[in-house]
């Protein structure tokens, strides 16, 4: 058992859920600062508005899936130098994935919360389809990740 | 030849920070897109349908960095005795496609962008046009990952 390798395995799923934590957060942040003036303008646009503003917390979820597997995977077998390497870059590229991800779907998730008392609510539909787009990528490098992983042996 | 775990470990990094650059330029492309998309949304909601299609083009770089990924994980399972020159080189394949799909992404977006802002004033008959002129800068991100393959192939 190479413990180097172990390290790089298992600090790769952390930091793949360190980079979900920061995106949710930032992605949050951003939805939220909006929701406060469009609460302000019109106060029963409450449900909209909280909905939207919690959709870039998926993002957290994603990186935990990531460091569960990486954990999982690292502590169940023998893994190799270049394997923990590999894991460690993986677990870069998923956080990558996170933390813009989150950041941007917040950003869109705050754009349709800005016109929600312009639009009467209305907007609040197409906002969830546009955004969740965002979150794709999310996803994308959750999956891709995990694939990866799977194929190194 | 005896196996070197480091450069196998890098020729897999590179492959990881090719997708990396495609996940971050996807991600910002997109950013941009749909932020306009729901602007235009609140003004016209009947540009649902392309405001879907200009803001998923950006997309396709994750792809283009997860088949450079894909290319590089096989070259390294088929090629274990690779030596840490072909690593290194590897590695550096991988940051240039990154950069590629990171910067084609993030311009495409800005493009789509525009082209959504335009389309209740054009009244969506800027959509085809929009296409025309991302894919354009689309082919910076085809183009990093060909030519990455490219030198794979000759690297040996």
């Amino acid at each position: 058992m190479d413990p180097l390798a172990q390290g790089l395995g298992i600090a790769g799923g952390v930091i793949a859920l360190l980079g979900g934590a920061i995106g949710a957060s930032l992605g949050i942040g951003h939805a939220g600062s909006a929701s406060t003036a469009t609460l302000t303008i019109d106060p029963r646009r409450a449900s909209s508005v909280y909905l939207l503003t919690a959709l870039p917390m998926a993002n957290v979820f994603f990186g935990l899936i990531v460091m569960l597997a990486f954990i999982i995977h690292t502590t169940s077998g023998e893994i190799s130098l270049a394997k923990g390497i590999a894991m460690l870059a993986l677990g870069a590229m998923t956080a990558c994935a996170e933390i813009f991800s989150g950041i941007k779907m917040g950003e869109v998730c705050a754009a349709g919360i800005a016109v929600i008392p312009r639009t009467k609510g209305k907007i609040v539909l197409n906002t969830l389809i546009i955004s969740v787009y965002v979150g794709i990528i999310g996803i994308l490098g959750m999956v891709f990740a995990l694939m990866a992983i799977s194929l190194i042996p | 030849m005896p196996v070197d775990l480091i450069a196998q470990g890098l020729g897999y990094a590179g492959g990881a920070v090719a997708l990396l650059g495609g996940v971050i330029g996807s991600s910002l492309g997109m950013g941009v897109a749909c932020s306009s998309g729901v602007q235009t949304l609140a003004e016209d909601p009947k540009q649902l349908r392309n405001v879907i299609l200009l803001s998923a083009l950006p997309m396709t770089q994750t792809f283009y960095g997860l088949i450079t990924l894909i290319q590089f994980i096989l070259y390294v399972n088929a090629h274990p005795e690779i030596d840490l020159a072909r690593g290194l080189a590897l590695l550096a394949l991988g940051f240039m496609v990154g950069a590629a799909e990171a910067y084609s992404a993030k311009k495409q977006g800005e493009i789509c962008a525009s082209g959504i802002i335009e389309l209740p004033r054009t009244r969506g008959k800027i959509t085809f046009n929009t296409v025309i002129m991302a894919v354009y800068v689309e082919l910076i991100g085809i183009l990093g990952m060909v030519f990455a393959l490219m030198a794979l192939s000759l690297i040996g």
